[in-house]
């Protein structure tokens, strides 16, 4: 096991070289730069090309690429994330202020559709062909089809704009004092995320969860007199559940930066936001960074799955 | 006789029609009838009341309506038959393809491009447009080594866009030969445009903007569309005491220090806006009042009207503008203070222009006044180690200019002294991304009392304001940029007691919410098509 874990770290490495260099690319082939989305055309023309080498020199993007990325690179190895362009502030410092607010939003919706999910997606199963289990299969075609966003400004004219039950979005007021304070401009947001995620959590469970309950080991349960409660959900549902994991732990890189639209929706100040306007503004170190936190998750998130896959399926060893 | 002299103006009048309506390269829209038919294909009027929803006026000059729009400049109002007509004496080639590219990203664009295509599709004229991706500027702007003969350097025929500039002159300085991308050498435009911009005396200016007018219409120099407004909204709760309204994109002399609001349950006034700052706060030498946080963090020398002339100084207790126009003098008010309690100096507004002078990203019509002054250019190529054309004594400050700006006082209504105790280490090539653009000290009636970035900025009243402490005890402004994506969520909501657009949906929106008020304000901006006129490749 110990063997296998660290394995898998030295895996990371070249492949976290190789994604970044072609990240790097794919941002150096992307046309202008950010100057050019830091200033308007028409500023731009008014300006003389000394002027505009200047500040492309003061910001190193005169350089060639490879030294460019290979600056960035080294940086990064000796802790050094860089500054963002378009502000001059640390990446870490950027990036660090908007992982609160991502990972609220992000765990708390995850959360709330994997508990909801397995658990609607087992009833399904089990009162299959019941009125139920139809009502939630509509559910269920309406939270993969509608887009979030929609959901989203829904839910924001319902509850904020016309109940005024919760705030219209954002995150952090003034006169915030404790932690909790901003709670009530968590629900919204997490919630839609949450019932859109839920939606697909219930129909993988489901389907999952038909299949293990027609297996042989579960008749051989049954048969052996096991109460129909431990055959479902100690036999059937862990089964079933291998899947599901599966489903749950790629959704574990949305924790970064995979929010963007509900985040836009209710102005929420995640990563998500951030990652689109760096992208925008070419604003590379800072682009960088977050897909580089954002592919250590998918690595970290495929790592987790195979343990939990052996953890629930005994036939599985890691080595 | 007189039937000889009436034969001769005409053949002249003919001749001289002849000449100038007569293609000048290969390049079709170098003949004016083809851009004149362009021009005839298009209802504006339809659009402006449809696309548009009337919240925009149709253009007849780049120079929007008022006292420096020459009266009865023509109009090419919608004529597809014209449009014909021009169209076959030109001999347009129907097989000819215009590409037609824009910087903006919203619906609209596309929207009226559509319309564009299918107008000039109904008089035989095919048209593709694109968006421009990457360095726009040089895409559009990258002039021709030959100015004359070119060819063009930009691979466009039609570019649709916007100039919104705080000078009017500027609407016509950048076609000068050299400096544009789009028209083969124009000696009679060049010369009005060395008048233009090197006279102070309105009446001369008056006549040549007449003149420049006449010329680029008569000839469709380029395409004026529409003139954009800018719309003002307020919470009914909102009271600006006799405060008036202008130009909302600048600064101007709107007596926020007198505003109200009504009180929240506290007792607290508090005016929630947007354009609060989401990485970093712009700095006010590039766009000076785009943001509510360049409008109240900052002072000016001297104030303006809402049309923006000049009226009265603000920071200076007087200043005198010589007659030739080429020596402009202030005088600073005594115990001015930066927010942090440091005292604003002579000294400092001399090291401030000096600054400036080496900052890229500074507004065109700043840079052009503080260029013009004595000994600009030696200081910024390093020969000299300062101008010498700003002399300090005391408060009192001398700028003496070696040319003449006709906006100088127009700058100074609008450029803000920054304090050297904090950016005096600045690299000018980096100006924005220096740290203290994370929560900057100014000199302007409301102060920074706590920023959290991208999520919410309070400012309070400048208690040392040389013009009394504002009255609204606190301005929370939400991060947006210019155009705000959230801002008819927040204003249905509540949380927008003040702002500014030019979207004309979130406008409709906003005239529906009965708590709220909007008040178009006419403002230099005028949407319009840039033709390339050089020969191509």
């Amino acid at each position: 096991m110990f063997i296998y874990f660290i394995r898998r770290l030295l895996y990371l490495v070249p492949m976290l070289l190789g994604i970044s260099f072609l990240i790097y690319l794919g941002l150096e082939l992307t046309p202008g730069d950010v100057i050019s989305y830091l200033l308007p055309p028409e500023a731009i023309a008014d300006l003389k090309p000394e002027e505009l080498m200047a500040m492309r020199e003061a910001l190193g993007l005169n350089d060639p690429f490879l030294l460019r990325y290979l600056r960035w690179l080294g940086g990064i190895l000796q802790g050094d994330f860089g500054y963002s362009l378009a502000s001059g502030v640390p990446i870490s410092k950027l990036v660090l202020d908007r992982i609160p607010a991502t990972l609220e939003l992000s765990v708390a919706a995850l959360v709330f559709s994997t508990i909801f999910g397995v658990i609607l997606g087992s009833i399904s199963a089990l009162k299959r062909g019941s009125l139920l289990d139809n009502s939630l299969t509509v559910f269920g075609m309406i939270g993969v089809s509608i887009p979030e966003f929609i959901f989203g400004l829904v839910a924001l004219v319902i509850f904020a704009l016309n109940l005024e039950w919760l705030p219209v979005g954002k995150r952090l007021m003034p006169g915030y004092d404790s932690y909790w304070d901003h709670m009530p401009h968590l629900v919204m947001p997490a919630m839609v995320l949450g019932l859109i995620m839920t939606a697909g959590v219930m129909r993988y469970t489901r389907s999952s969860m038909l299949d293990s309950l027609n297996k042989e080991f579960i008749r051989t349960a049954r048969s052996k007199g096991v109460p129909e409660w431990r055959v479902n959900f100690v036999h059937g549902l862990r089964v079933a559940l291998i899947p599901v994991v599966v489903l749950i732990g790629f959704r574990l890189p949305m924790l970064i930066g995979g929010t963007v639209i509900i985040e836009q929706v209710f102005q929420w100040p995640g990563v998500g936001d951030l990652f689109v306007n760096a992208v925008r503004g070419q604003n590379y170190p800072l682009v960088m960074m977050i897909s580089f936190l954002s592919v250590t998750a998918v690595l970290f998130a495929s790592f987790l799955i195979d343990l939990l896959t052996a953890l629930l399926d005994p036939r599985v060893k890691l080595e | 006789m007189i039937h000889r002299i009436l034969l001769s103006l005409a053949i002249t009048l003919t001749l001289s029609t002849q000449i100038w309506a007569t293609p000048k390269n290969s390049n079709p829209l170098s003949d004016p009838r083809v851009r004149q038919a362009i021009a005839y294909a298009i209802d504006m009027d339809t659009i402006q009341e449809t696309l548009l929803e009337g919240k925009a006026i149709v253009a007849d000059s780049h120079i929007p309506n008022g006292p420096f729009k020459k009266p009865g400049l023509p109009k090419y109002s919608y004529d597809p038959n014209k449009a014909r007509q021009l169209l076959k004496e030109a001999n347009w080639n129907a097989s000819t393809e215009l590409d037609m590219v824009f910087y903006y990203g919203d619906q609209l664009t596309v929207d009226l491009m559509t319309a564009v295509q299918a107008y000039l599709a109904d008089v035989g004229v095919k048209m593709n447009f694109r968006k421009l991706e990457g360095d726009v500027g040089a895409q559009l702007w990258t002039a021709p080594k030959d100015p004359q003969n070119g060819p063009s350097v930009v691979t466009w025929d039609l570019a649709y866009g916007a100039h919104g500039p705080l000078a009017l002159q500027e609407y016509f300085s950048r076609y000068k030969t050299g400096d544009m991308s789009i028209s083969p050498a124009d000696s009679k435009l060049d010369g009005m445009i060395d008048v233009l911009t090197s006279t102070a005396d309105i009446t001369d200016q008056k006549k040549i903007f007449f003149e420049i007018e006449d010329h680029m219409q008569n000839q469709l120099f380029t395409l004026p569309l529409y003139y954009q407004q800018a719309f003002i909204y307020e919470g009914n709760k909102l009271n600006r005491n006799g405060g008036i309204y202008g130009n909302p994109q600048y600064n101007y002399d709107w007596d926020i220090t007198k505003w109200t609001i009504e009180p929240d349950a506290s007792g607290k006034m508090v005016l929630n806006t947007n354009t609060g700052p989401v990485e970093f706060f712009e700095h006010p030498w590039f766009n000076p009042g785009l943001f509510i946080t360049n409008k109240v963090l900052f002072d000016r020398l001297i104030t303006c009207d809402g049309g923006l002339a000049p009226t009265r100084p603000k920071m200076a207790k007087y200043f005198n503008l010589s007659k030739d126009a080429k020596t402009l003098t202030f005088e600073l008010k005594s115990g001015l203070q930066w927010h942090d309690g440091t005292p604003i100096t002579a000294d400092e507004i001399k090291w401030n222009i000096e600054l400036a002078l080496k900052v890229p990203n500074i507004m065109p019509i700043f840079k052009t006044t503080f260029s013009s002054l004595e000994g600009a250019e030696a200081f910024v190529n390093g020969s000299a180690s300062s101008v010498s054309g700003i002399t300090t004594s005391g408060n009192k400050i001398t700028l003496s200019f070696a040319q003449v700006d006709p906006n100088v006082l127009l700058t100074f209504t609008q450029w803000a002294p920054l304090p050297r105790k904090h950016l005096g280490n600045v690299d000018p090539a980096k100006f924005q991304q220096h740290p203290f653009w994370q929560n900057p000290v100014g000199s302007g009636p409301y102060k920074v009392k706590e920023v959290k970035m991208n999520d919410y900025l309070i400012m309070v009243p400048n208690e040392n304001y040389h013009e009394g402490a504002a009255r609204i005890d606190e301005i929370v402004a939400y991060p947006s940029k210019d155009n705000d994506a959230n801002l008819v969520k927040n204003a249905l909501a509540g949380k927008l007691d003040y702002g500014f657009t030019k979207n004309v949906a979130d406008v409709k929106a906003l005239e529906e919410m009965n708590h709220m008020r909007v008040i178009p304000a006419d403002i230099p901006y005028t949407r319009m098509i840039w033709f390339n006129k050089y020969a191509k490749n």
